[in-house]
Order: C-alpha cells, then structure tokens, then sequence
C-alpha cells in the first residue's frame, strides 16, 4: 500500500478518535437543549468544573483552602489522604447531581416560561459563576488528571500494523478508551431513553411541556434529571480531555468546539451529535494534513467553522435535525 | 365435464373440518389482530370452537333448514358461525355489513332468518330497528360486547355466552348434533349468497355442498393451492369469492385465513401477513399504484431516479421473466439488481413479498396497472366469474396472462357464446336455484343447466382466451344503429388515476356523452402540489383546471375509440364532471361498486339533456343520503364541456 | 336557582337510562380567581358525583377554562377551597393533580408531536409505572413485563377509541379530529377517576362529533368514569350531560339537569345576550 494512503488512513483514524471527544461534549449540549430547550453555554465549563472537582477529590484536597486559609490565617491543603481514582469519579458524578438540583432550585425554576434568549443568558451567567466557584474551591493552578487510563503509543496496533502494512500506526491508548467509553455511554443513553419510564418522560417533556404536565410529569424532577445526566457526561469529557492536556481553563473552550458539531449534526438529535463529531474531528484532522502545508498549517483552529457555516447554508437544521412539521 | 363422484366422505363443510383436525390439526387455521398482536387458532381449536357453537345453536333450538343470518367485518367468529349453522343443519345466509336497515330488511325478510348473528353493537342497531316488520327473528347473537351493557337481553345473547351454554349442556345435544353432521350430503345447501343486482331487488343464490366444494378442489388444484398457504380475509363475506377463498378452498387445502384488525389497518395488516393467495378488485390495486406513485412525487431526487430506471427495466423484461420466456444475461442481472434495491423493497411494502398467486376480477383492469404488478413479479392474474357459477367461469393459468383477456374456461367449465353474442357456461359449480323465485331461476338457468352471464364477449382467435365487451344488454346501438359499449369506453376511461368513475350516455342517440367522477385521493394530491385550495369534492370537481385535466383525458380516450371501427361512434362528445360520488348510499352504484346506470340516468336527467342540448352551464339540485341515514340536498352548477372527437367518416377511410 | 342541585340525595340516583350516579367525587367551594385585578371565576361553587358526565357551558370567556384549569391545577385561586375525594386538596401542581387521579385534554390538543399515538397514549401510563431506573437497569425481565401490562391496557383503549389504523403514526402527520381522539385515549390510559374534557368537540364537523359523542359517552358507560366537560355548543351538551353548570362573565348562573337549564331565565338571557344590569 502506497505511504501516504496509509498516512491519511492513520489521520482518518485519529480524527474518529478526536471526534469522538467533540461528540461527548456536543451530546451534554443535545440532551439539555432536547429536554428544556436551553441553549446551555456553560457545558463547557460543566466539565472543567468536573474534572477540577475530580482531581480535588482524589488528591484529598480541602475545598475552599484558599479562601479557608484568607479568612482564618490557617495553612491546609490537603486532608492528607487518596482517594481511589472510580470511588473519586463516583464522589464526582454525585457532586454533578448536586450541582444539577442547585441549578434547578436557584436558577431554572424562577425562569419559567421565559424566552428561550433569557435562559441562554442565564447559562452565561452560571458558566461564569462555576469557572470562578472553581477557582475558588479547588485553586487555579494546572492539575494533572489520572484515574489510570493508558496513555501513550498503542504497542499492540504499531506492531500489528507494521507487520501488516509495513507501517505502524500511531494510536494513543486514551483515544481508544475513550472510544470505548463514548460508546458505552450513548448506547446506555439511548436504552435509557427509550425503553425507561424516565426516558418516556424526559421525552415527553422535550415534547411538550403542558402536555408532560397533564400526565402526571413533573417538570422539576425531568430538569434535575437531565442536568445531572449532562454533569455526568460533561464529567467523562471532562476526565478525557483532561487527562490527555491536564486540568486547566482552557478545557472549558472545548465547548466552542462542540458549536460546529452541533450545527453539523442538529441541535436536537444525539445520532446528530455523534456523526457530527466524527465528521468534524476526521474533516479537519484530514484538512490539516492534505491542505496545511499548501496554506500555511493551522488550519484545526478554523476549519470546522468554516465547514459548519457551509454547511448552515445548505441544511440549516442541521444533518439529523428535526423538520419542523406543521400543519396549517 | 369433471367426475360426479362426491370426494370421498367429504361432502360437506364440518366434514372438511373433520379432516382438517386429523391432518393438520396443529396448523393454524385463523388468525385475527386484535389488541395490536396476531391471535391464532389450529385447525383442532377451530374444531373446538365450532363445535361449541353449533351445540349452543342446538341449546336455542335450531332447526334443519333454518336461515341463518350474517352480518358483520370479517372475523373468525363470523366464519366460525356459518360452519356451526351448517352443522347444526341450519342454511347462513351473509350479508353485505355496510348495507342500509332497509336494505337488511328486505333480505332477513325474504329468507326467512330465525337466527340473526353479528358482529357488533352497529349490527345490532340495525336489526332492532327493522325487527318489529321481521317477525321471523327469534334470536340475535352478537360477537363483540362493547356497548351491549344496556340492551335488554330477553332475546339478545353474547356469541360467547351461546357457545359456553353449549359446552355445557353438550350432553343433552351431541348425539342430536352429531347425526345432523352425518346426514349432510352433496345436496343440502351449503350457503345462500344475495346478489347485489344491479336491478330489481337482490336475489338469493342457493349453493349447494357440491357447488362449493367441487368448485373449491378444481379451483386449488388449478393454482396448486395448499395447507401452506396465506390469505387475507378482507372483502364483504356475503360476496360469492370471499366465501369461496376464505371457505371453501381453506377448508378444502387447510391454508390459514388471516382477519384484519379493521377495515382501516387493512394495508398494515397487508404488509405483516404478506398472503401467498390474494385477491383483489381492480380499484385495490388502483389505490396501491396511486399511493406509491404519489409517495414517489415526494420522494428525493435520488430516489426517484432509481425508482424510474428500475421500473422502466422491470416493465421491459419482467412480465417475460415471470412467464418464463427467455430473457437475456444482462437482463435477468439487471432486474436482480433491481429486485433488490427496488422491487423487493416495494413488494414489501405493498404486502405481496410472498404472493404466490394473485387475482383481480370484477371489473376491467388497467393494463398498465395489471402490468406494474406483473413486471415486479407478482403473479397477478384474471379470472371471470359470478356468484351463480360459484365464482369461476374462466380463469388464466400461469404463462399465459394479459390484461384484455378473461382467461379459459376454468377446469370442469363448458363455456359458449350465445347468437346474440352473450356468454353462456355450464359447470359443477352452477347454482341451485334463486330462493322463492322460480321464475328468475328458469329465465336464467335452462332445463340443460346452461346459464346466462348477460354479458357479451367473444373466444379469441388462436388463444382460446375469452373476452368480455360489456354487459349484454348495455350493448346497445346508437341512432344510425352503430354499436353502442359503454363499458368500453368507461373502463379506458377509468385506467386514469384521475377518473374514478364514469358513465358514458348514448343509446339511440346520435352521439355519445359522459358523466366523469374525479378520484378524490388523486386529484386532491395534485391540487396539493399545484397550491390549488378547495374545501369539498365539489369544489375541486367543479375546477377549470380540473376539467382541462380531463377534457384531455377524454380527448385522449376519444383518439383510441375512434382506432376500433366497430366502435368508433362511441367517441364521447360531451362531457361534465359530477358534483358528488357517485354511492351505494343514494342507490347509485351496487354494494360492490358498480354504477347503476338507469338510476343514475334518471336522477340526473336534467344533465343529461343539457348534455344533448349544448348548454354550457346546468344548475342542479341532488338529493344525498347521509351515513347515518339522514337525507339532504346539495345544490352545484356545473360546467359542460366539448371534447375534441376523431372524425369518423375520415379514420374510417384512413383504415381503408 | 341551584335549588336543583341541593334536592339531589346525597349517595347518588340513577338516571333514566340506567347508569347510576354516585357520591360528590369533588367540590369546588366559593371559588375564586383573579389575574391581577381581572376576576375570572368569582365565587363559584358546585359539586361533580361519582359516574356523572358533568358540563360547564357558557358564552366566550365566561371562564370555563379557568375554572377547569383550576379544577386541575394549573391554576391555584385566590379564594376557595377544591374537595376531593372527600379531603381537602392543598395547593398542588398540575402533574401532583395528576397523579391523583384526573386527567384531562386541551382546547388547542397539547401531544406529543414528535411521538407515535402509541407512544403517546403510553405516556398516560407513566405514573402509574412502579419500576424505578435501577430496577430497570438490574431486573430487566421485570420491567418489561410491566411494560407489556401497560401496553395490553393502551391497546384496550386503542381498539376502544378505534384508532388501530394510525397506532404507529407519529401524531405530527395526524389530522385535527384523530388528535383529538389520541389526546381522549392518552387521558383514558391514566385510567382517570375524574377526566376533564376542554371542548372536545371544538373545530370538528358534524360527523367527528357525533364519534366524538359516542366515544365520551361510551367512557362513561363502559368505564364508569366521571367526566367533566366544556362546551359551548349548547346543543352537544344537552344531550350529553347529566348535569350542567353555566357561566357567564365568571360568575355561576345556573346548576341543574339539561331541562331545568333549559327553562332558566337567567341562561336564556346569556346566550341571546340580554344586557347586564
């Protein structure tokens, strides 16, 4: 086989990987806004919050020591113990539902039946108020996240490939955890919302909200339900990125990324979010490395908007977005 | 003539369902949707359940020779019923479900009906409000039990109840029961069927065991009909075929009868019991067409393209591959391609994935209708017959089907053509007698058991195949004594999906004039693509652009009249679209959908002779009738148009 | 004027036809509603029995979906106490009033337009699905026999209501009249012992209500369920109801039998619209 197709199909591969990252953070998006129709800004943020509260947990970190530390002169960090990396996810994904009920309480309730662009700005305002209450609880310093994920080079692929091909593929082992983990969640997802009673509900109540209500759905516990799901998946995105590029601000901006996606696969459909993922994370990876050198690199930094603005042109609702029928 | 011979033993119903248990007890027999899943019973059920009717008919004292009566959609139990009636003795009687109180009426009146039994709390109503006339009726059996709560039940019983009262009290009349079986002979009446007639009032057509049954065997061996076998229970039980489909041949072979959910689901029902043995009018397989065709409008553009390409290379080679002839490499792979990217996923979703044999018959079909089903591969087929010669007259084996022909004389069939061009046949099949009416039965049936089909047609040279003209006495002749056929220029007319209905005027006239119904479904669908608005049939009927669509539709057909010579004169000069359906309910068309032509030239008479007298507007009021009964008018001025006609006197010299 | 209603005998009669009316299943006393200053309902009292088909009728904006929005909670009055089931009933969300028993459709029908009719007449079933999502997840065969239970009820009241035909449609593509008869078999699945029915016959020609008549009396007979219903086609409610309450500008202006209402001055000067003084 001919060097560079192998190359582009070792790019092509790694894009999957990578699209698969943009599709879990694109899925947290998909489920709030199907649910309760919020465009939910601080998703990104959700799984910065997650990791940093990860990380906190299984170093045993004191939360608020900083502002502990200001107020009453004293010195403590940490409280000096480890916590086993799934115990700490566990602790995480309970703090995400917690986090979930807050929201509900102090904010989504008060905003009833308002405009969808006051929601919106709501979520601007809570995507702000946990990056700083993330600071605040856990420090801003860079952490390193491990829960015991391999990373690094795949062995086992390189040799198999390299005997095959005469050409061993670069495959990091966290893309491929990932991979897994991305897989086992939508379908969990999916069986959840099809076939539980909850996710009758929660559909019903994406549907039509007067309608869910008539039937006996409560609106509030449909709401804390699908904050938690998505803390849940912003925490899993949260644990993969930060794994592979360390806990830091900038994990929130992953949350830009997931804007393509969304316009690629529509804002409603998790079928959607997934193939749209996929799409943009081989799309550009394969830009990069077919046209990069030709217009100067960088391209990763733009091209999935450009092709989500192509394609908003032609398919405004996106690859999986619902038609809007209506009868007149 | 096929042997006299009774089938061994099995010269009744009970007696087939006899065998029916020891040979394929275990196999299903029925099935039913109800509750959103397929119920099934075996042959041995069925048995059972049968068993337990007749025993309860036995409790409420029915007597041999009594007249049974059948009202309802097609449901197990209803068939179930008619076998215990006949074991019991006892003569069922069917009749059309969707029939007017009044037009029950008369028919529960004229056999005599002690025991009336049907489907539901509609059925119910409508015996109790002609009962007082009907003096004769003793009992009401109903089989579904919603909304019966209230109804006093002195002589009103559930089916169900009747049939436990029997298990239990099976002691007191088995033996009686039993002897009534074995006495059935060849000779007793198996069923007695009404025709609908499209004059006078409806006849009472006595078959007999040997009718049905001899019918049933040479029928299924002609088509090689078997246990195996599917069908679909679906059209009217009081009409001759359903009772010879999902009767007599299932008894005779032990194939299964499936039973839709309702009359609404019949084409989901379709689709998920993919029958091997169908039958259908011609208008089902119309509306099928229709329906795709218009899914196909809708259709991307890829998808469209595929769907046109394929089907433009199944109607070249696939009506050849069906009949076996010999067809090129490439073909034969081009419509394996085909059959799996379009075909085969169309057959599916029409429900004929499995069809086997299929067949049309009651009126003329569309060629291009016939043929879209045959180049698929559906081995659709057509079949002459009437409810006096228990349905088959003549029929066309496999290989050798067209759409023009009626096919040959089915097995044991002798078929001959009158002087006066009228079809005449002789069979195992041919009816008793019309009940209480021996006059009818005589001017019908001669002393030799020769019967009259009162319709015209002729035997095609060097096919053998028969063809059918028109109803012999609608043959008629126009003013200058050409031939007048109406139903040959309404059937070219109704093969547009447009035209549901028509009726073509002309007998002792100097030229000819029609009457257009618009198919609802099919011209709305255009209005819908064109943005045309409209609120009623009424309206869209009354469209200019509507009747430009058929002036040429009817342009069209006059250009194809006038290549026949014999029946150039025929050509329609005139024409209006109606301003209703033409309905069984106004006593326009028969139960089956035939038009009656009188009443329908008497009730629009002044249209007519606008028609004649060259006005471009008639305005006119119509009496309807409404579903439940009630009566209305409805007032519409219509617009008659010219049509464009092929000059006679020239084609005929051009053909000269 | 309601003198009519106070004579009923307190555990129930039976009517003409055979049906037997039973105790009061719910009470509105003195109710009150107000939206900001603008009263809606004003000190409106009545009853509904156990078996009854129980009508509010009225000119436009008499305040009859008011008061069936308070009846089931979408509305909390001001003034005014709601009795059911012989116990007081606190203020309650529209989906707690639910679970308790009395479902209800919409004037302007609010399904669920995304889903099929099946789906969505299994929505009405939700609360009364006892599994919770864990024993989903660990006692699958469990939660799917439950699951075929409630199916088997929906599909009761799918060849009830005759809608077999359109079980896998999604109810977006339906026409208005089978919307309405999927959103009467939505509220029949929660197998309601109090159904409130806001103008199921609003839009529909002269044939999808006599169906929709049928079916609502059908209900009443076959289930037994109490039904309280809006309406401002008198004619329709004449024939349907047992007992009729009319309102007009938000006030109670007659409570009886159809032929008491009939033959009530003050209902025959709404309707033909005799000024107010």
């Amino acid at each position: 086989m001919p060097e560079t197709l192998l190359y582009a199909i070792e790019v092509t591969l790694n894009g999957l990987m990578a699209g698969v990252l943009y599709a879990l953070v694109a899925l947290g998006f998909v489920l709030i806004f199907k649910a309760s129709g919020i465009f939910n800004y601080a998703q990104g943020v959700l799984a910065l919050f997650a990791a940093l509260t990860l990380v906190g947990i299984q170093n045993g970190q004191v939360p608020f020591a900083h502002l502990i530390n200001a107020i009453f002169g004293t010195s403590i960090h940490h409280f000096g113990w480890h916590v086993p990396a799934v115990l700490a996810i566990l602790l995480t994904a309970l703090v995400m539902v917690g986090l979930a009920i807050l929201v509900e309480r102090f904010v989504l309730k008060h905003l009833v039946n308002q405009e969808p662009i006051i929601l919106f700005m709501a979520t601007i305002g809570l995507a702000y108020f946990l990056e700083g209450m993330g600071d605040v609880m856990w420090g801003a310093d860079i952490k390193k996240l491990d829960v015991g994920i391999p990373q690094g080079m795949s062995g086992a692929i390189d040799d198999f490939t390299y005997n095959a091909f005469g050409y061993g593929f670069f495959i990091d082992q966290l893309d491929i955890v990932a991979t897994v983990v991305a897989v086992i969640l939508v379908v969990s997802l999916t069986l959840f919302s099809q076939y539980s009673k909850q996710g009758r509900a929660l559909r019903a109540v994406a549907d039509d909200h007067q309608a869910a209500l008539s039937v006996g759905i409560s609106l509030r516990f449909i709401w804390v339900l699908t904050w938690s799901i998505a803390g849940f998946v912003a925490l899993v995105a949260g644990i993969m990125w930060g794994s592979k590029s360390g806990v830091q601000f900038s994990l929130s901006l992953i949350a830009l990324k997931a804007l393509p996606v969304l316009m690629l696969g529509g804002f409603t459909s998790i079928p959607g979010a997934i193939v749209g993922g996929l799409i943009i994370g081989v799309g550009e990876k394969l830009f990069e490395f077919f046209a990069g050198p030709l217009i100067g690199g960088a391209t990763e930094n733009w091209f999935a908007y450009v092709l989500a603005l192509i394609f908003l042109v032609f398919r405004p609702q996106g690859l999986f977005g619902e038609k809007i029928i209506e009868r007149v | 003539m096929v042997s006299q011979t009774p089938t061994g033993e099995l010269c009744s119903i009970p007696a087939l369902l006899a065998r029916n248990v020891q040979v394929h007890g275990a196999k299903a027999a029925y099935r039913e949707k109800e509750f959103g899943i397929w119920q099934s019973w075996t042959w041995a059920q069925t048995a059972q359940e049968i068993r337990n009717m007749a025993l309860g008919l036995m409790v409420l004292g029915i007597n041999r020779g009594d007249h049974v009566a059948i009202i309802g959609r097609n449901r197990p139990a209803l068939y179930w019923s008619m076998v215990a009636a006949q074991m019991c003795g006892a003569v069922p009687v069917p009749l059309y479900q969707d029939a007017v109180a009044e037009e029950m009426a008369y028919v529960l009146d004229h056999c005599g009906a002690r025991f009336v039994i049907v489907g539901d709390q509609e059925q119910v109503d409508k015996v109790l409000e002609v009962q007082d006339r009907l003096p004769n009726i003793e009992h009401i059996l109903y089989h579904d039990k919603r909304g019966m709560r209230k109804y006093d039940h002195s002589h009103l019983n559930w089916l169900h109840d009747v049939a436990e009262e029997g298990r239990a009290g099976h002691q007191r009349v088995e033996a009686e029961l039993d002897a009534r079986i074995a006495e059935l002979t060849w000779d007793h009446t198996c069923v007695m069927l009404y025709t609908s007639g499209t004059t006078g009032k409806p006849k009472g057509v006595v078959l007999s065991n040997r009718n049905v049954i001899e019918t049933a065997r040479n029928s299924s061996e002609f088509d090689r009909l078997a246990a195996g076998d599917d069908i679909l229970a679906y059209l009217p039980m009081a009409w001759v075929g359903d009772f010879i489909f999902s009767v007599g041949q299932a008894y005779w072979t032990g194939f299964c009868v499936n039973c839709p959910e309702s009359a609404a689901t019949m084409m989901t029902d379709l689709r998920e019991i993919g029958p091997t043995y169908f039958f259908a009018p011609p208008r089902v397989f119309e509306g099928q067409l229709t329906s795709v065709m218009i899914r196909m409008e809708d259709a991307g553009r890829f998808k469209k393209k595929l769907f046109d390409h394929f089907m433009a290379v199944a109607r070249r080679v696939g009506p050849d591959i069906l009949d076996g002839k010999p067809v090129s490499g490439m073909d034969r792979l081009r419509y394996a391609l085909g059959d799996l990217l379009v075909y085969g996923p169309l057959k599916n979703t029409l429900g004929f994935s499995r069809i086997r044999v299929g067949y049309t018959a009651g009126e003329a079909i569309g060629p291009e209708i016939f043929d879209f089903y045959r180049s698929l591969g559906i081995n659709l087929k057509q079949l002459y017959g009437q409810t006096e010669a228990t349905v088959f007259i003549t029929q066309q084996p496999d290989g050798q089907v067209r759409s023009d022909t009626v096919g040959v004389p089915s097995p044991g069939v002798e078929v001959r053509i009158a002087d006066n061009g009228e079809v005449l046949y002789r069979s195992p099949g041919t009816f008793v007698a019309y009940y209480k009416n021996p006059e009818s039965t005589a001017s019908t049936k001669d002393p030799e058991g020769w019967v009259a089909t009162g319709d015209a047609g002729f035997f095609e040279e060097g096919t053998g195949h028969l063809r059918i003209i028109d109803r012999a006495k609608d043959v008629g002749k126009m003013a200058d004594g050409s031939l007048f056929a109406p139903k040959y220029v309404e059937n070219k007319l109704k093969f547009y999906p447009n035209i549901l209905e028509a009726v073509v005027f002309g007998a002792g006239r100097d030229r000819c004039t029609a009457f257009i119904n618009i198919d609802l479904t099919a011209v709305g669908n255009w209005a819908e693509r064109n943005n045309i608005a409209y609120s009623s049939y009424q309206e869209l009927a009354g469209h200019p652009k509507v009747l430009d669509t058929i002036q040429r539709h009817v342009e069209e057909v006059n250009a194809s009249v006038a290549q026949d010579r014999m029946l150039s004169g025929c050509q329609i000069h005139r024409f209006l679209v109606l301003h209703k359906e033409l309905d069984a309910d106004d006593g326009e068309m028969t139960r089956t959908r035939k038009v009656r032509r009188n009443i329908v030239a008497e009730k629009f008479s002044d249209l007519i002779a606008g028609l004649y007298d060259g006005a471009k507007q008639v305005s006119t009021r119509t009496e309807v009738t409404y579903e439940d009964g009630r009566k209305g008018y409805i007032s519409a001025t219509l617009e008659l148009r010219d049509a464009k006609v092929v000059p006679v006197a020239k084609s005929r010299k051009e053909a000269a | 004027m309601t003198a009519a209603a106070q004579t009923m005998p307190a555990e129930g009669w039976t009517t003409a036809d055979g049906r037997k009316i039973g105790p009061v299943l719910m009470e509105m006393k003195n109710i009150t509603l107000r939206f900001g200053g603008v009263k809606a309902i004003t000190d409106i009292s009545f009853d509904i029995r156990e078996g009854e088909i129980r009508a509010i009728i009225g000119p436009n904006g008499a305040g009859k979906s008011s008061m069936l929005n308070v009846i089931s909670g979408f509305y909390v009055p001001q003034e005014g106490e709601v009795w059911f089931r012989g116990a007081r009933r606190p203020p309650m969300k529209p989906y707690e009033v639910a679970r308790q028993g009395i479902a209800r459709t919409f004037q302007n029908i609010a399904l669920f337009e995304g889903m099929s009719v099946l789906n969505n007449i299994m929505t009405g079933r939700l609360t009364m699905m006892n599994t919770n999502i864990a024993q989903q997840a660990l006692w699958w065969g469990r939660a799917q026999r439950e699951e075929d239970e409630h199916r088997e009820k929906v599909e009761k009241i799918i060849d009830f209501l005759e809608i077999q035909h359109i079980r896998k449609t999604p109810v977006g593509r339906l026409p208005y009249g089978l919307k309405k008869r999927v959103e009467l078999a939505r509220a029949l699945a929660a197998e309601p012992k109090l159904l409130l029915l806001d103008e199921p016959m609003a839009g529909m020609n002269v044939e999808e209500k006599e169906d929709m008549c049928r079916f609502i009396l059908d209900v009443n007979d076959e289930f037994g369920t109490t039904i309280a219903l809006i309406e401002h086609d008198m004619g329709v409610v004449m024939d349907l109801s047992d007992r009729v309450v009319v309102m007009d500008y938000g006030k109670k202006i007659g409570d009886g039998s159809p032929d008491d209402i009939r033959s009530n001055q003050a209902v025959i000067d709404a309707y033909l619209g005799v000024s107010h003084d």
